[in-house]
C-alpha cells in the first residue's frame, strides 16, 4: 500500500521525480482532459499495489508548462517512467491497464 | 427543440437509443433524442439473428420503424450531434454541432462504438508526437504552429475550428464534409482552409510530425495532425462528466443491472457499454435505461 499518487509541479519535478531514489511514473494530464479521467482510477489502483516501491505522480500540464515542453509532451495523458533522472519509456493515451503494467514492470 | 427542461435526453438514435425513448415517453416522460441515422451501425446492416425476424431485414429498416414508434409516443428527434456535455445542479446540459443547447434531468448515452483511427502509415508511429486524437486535449501544446484535422463531421469541424484560437494555420482535410448546415456556414466564414476530396495516405516524420501525405499526391507540411473522426465518442462526453470506464481497457461505460453509471440520472446503454454488439442486447439495455431514466425524472421533478 502506498502513500496516494503525488502531485509534483514545474518547480519541485527535479527533487521529487529526477533525484528520487526510487523509479517514478509520472502521469501527464489536464482537468479538462476526458481519458485522462478515464485512466486515473487505474493509475490510483496501481498506485496501492506498487507504490511501495514506485512514485505514482502527476504533473498538471496546464499549471506547469515547463516540465511538459522539456519532454516534448504534444498528447495528454502522457505517462513517463523515469530511473535515475532518466527516461525509462512512455505511453501515450488511454491505453489498456495491460499496457500500464507492462511500463512498471521495466523498473520492478 | 423547445427551451424548458427535458425528463430525458438521449444521445445516440440507434437500436439502444430508439428503444430507450420507446420505454422513457411510453412512461409519459418529456423525451429527445440526438443523432443521425446514417451513423448507427445497423443502417447498413442485414439482419439474420435478431429474434422474432425469421426472413433477413435490413437494419435501415429497423431504424425507420423504430423512429416512428418513439414519434408516435411523442419523443421529439433532433438530427444532429452532441459536441458538449455538462453536468451540474442535478441537471445535465448539452450543445449541439448547431449551438443550440439544452438541459434534461437525466441523459442516457448510445453512441454505440466507431473507429477513432485512421490505420495510414506513420500514424502509430507518431501519437503523442504531432498525431494527436483529442483537440480539446491537445490543442493547448499546438500554439503557434500549423496543423491539419482530418475528418469528415463534427468532432472534425468544430475541433478545427477550436484549433484556430491556438495554432497559427488550420487546414480540414476531408473526403466530403457531413454535418449540419448553420455548422458549415461558420467552417466557410472562418480562418479554416478546406482540403476537400481527399483523405490523409501517410503521416510523415522522424522524431515527430512534420507533414502528410495525401492521396491527391499534394503535401501539407504540419507539425500537428488531430484525427476527429465522426462525432465525438464515450472518453470526450463522457469521461468530462465523471463517468467510469471498464477498467482493463477504458473503452466501454461501466453500469448496473439498472443500465445506471456512477453518476446519478447518468445510465448508458447498447455497444457504449460493451460486448457482445448485438440489437438483442442494445434493445434490452436501451429498455431498462428509458424505464430507469423515465422514473428517475419524475422522482426529481417530484421532489
Ligand atoms: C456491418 C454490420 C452488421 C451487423 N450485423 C448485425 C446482426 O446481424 N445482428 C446484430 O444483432 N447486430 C449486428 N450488428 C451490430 C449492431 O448494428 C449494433 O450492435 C447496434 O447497432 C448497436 O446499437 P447502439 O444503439 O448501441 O449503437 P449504434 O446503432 O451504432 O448507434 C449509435 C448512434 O449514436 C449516435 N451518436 C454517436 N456519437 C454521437 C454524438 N456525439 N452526438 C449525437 N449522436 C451521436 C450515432 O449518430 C448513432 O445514431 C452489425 C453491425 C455492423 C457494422
Amino acid at each position: 500500500m502506498g502513500t496516494g499518487v503525488l502531485d509534483v509541479d514545474d518547480n519541485n519535478f527535479e527533487s521529487e521525480i529526477l533525484k528520487a531514489e526510487k523509479p517514478a511514473l509520472v502521469d501527464f494530464w489536464a482537468p479538462w482532459c476526458g481519458p485522462c479521467k478515464a485512466i486515473g482510477p487505474a493509475i490510483q489502483e496501481m498506485e496501492e499495489k506498487y507504490g511501495d516501491s514506485i512514485i505514482f505522480a502527476r504533473c498538471n500540464v496546464d499549471d506547469s508548462p515547463n516540465t511538459p515542453a522539456q519532454y516534448s509532451i504534444r498528447a495528454i495523458p502522457t505517462l513517463i517512467l523515469f530511473q535515475d533522472g532518466k527516461v525509462v519509456d512512455q505511453v501515450v493515451g488511454a491505453v489498456p491497464k495491460t499496457s500500464l503494467e507492462s511500463l512498471v514492470q521495466k523498473v520492478l | 427543440m423547445s427551451e424548458d427542461l427535458y425528463d430525458v435526453a438521449i444521445i445516440g438514435c440507434g437500436p439502444a437509443g430508439l428503444q430507450a425513448a420507446i420505454h422513457a415517453a411510453s412512461k409519459k416522460a418529456r423525451v429527445v433524442v440526438f443523432g443521425k441515422p446514417r451513423k448507427s451501425s445497423l443502417y447498413k446492416a442485414h439482419v439474420a439473428n435478431y429474434c422474432c425476424y425469421e426472413e433477413p431485414i435490413s437494419g435501415k429498416e429497423i431504424l425507420e420503424a423504430g423512429r416512428k414508434q418513439a414519434e408516435n409516443f411523442d419523443a421529439e428527434f433532433v438530427e444532429e450531434d452532441i459536441i458538449e456535455t455538462k453536468n451540474e445542479n442535478n441537471l445535465f446540459s448539452l450543445v449541439t454541432e448547431s449551438g443550440a443547447s439544452l438541459t434534461s434531468r437525466t441523459l442516457v448515452l448510445c453512441m454505440g462504438v466507431s473507429r477513432k483511427k485512421l490505420g495510414v502509415k506513420g500514424e502509430k508511429r507518431l501519437v503523442g508526437r504531432g498525431v494527436s486524437y483529442c483537440v480539446d486535449c491537445d490543442a493547448n501544446f499546438f500554439k503557434g504552429t500549423d496543423v491539419a484535422v482530418v475528418g469528415n463531421e463534427s468532432a472534425a469541424v468544430t475541433g478545427a475550428l477550436t484549433l484556430l484560437s491556438y495554432a497559427s494555420t488550420v487546414q480540414l482535410i476531408c473526403r466530403k464534409l457531413m454535418v449540419i448546415d448553420t455548422l458549415h456556414d461558420r467552417l466557410r466564414e472562418s480562418q479554416v482552409k478546406v482540403v476537400e476530396d481527399t483523405w490523409v495516405k501517410e503521416v510523415i516524420g522522424t522524431d515527430e510530425v512534420e507533414g502528410v501525405l495525401l492521396k491527391n499526391g499534394d503535401t501539407l507540411n504540419v507539425k500537428g495532425v488531430f484525427v476527429e473522426l465522426g462525432a465525438k465518442g464515450a472518453l470526450e462526453l463522457a469521461a468530462n462528466l465523471g463517468v467510469v470506464f471498464d477498467a482493463e481497457t477504458f473503452s466501454s461505460i461501466e453500469t448496473n443491472k439498472k443500465q445506471e453509471t456512477n453518476i446519478p440520472g447518468l445510465y448508458a446503454a447498447g455497444d457504449i457499454v460493451g460486448q457482445p454488439w448485438q440489437i438483442a442486447k442494445a434493445v434490452g439495455e436501451g429498455c431498462v435505461a428509458g424505464i430507469e431514466a423515465a422514473e428517475y425524472a419524475k422522482k426529481l421533478a417530484d421532489s
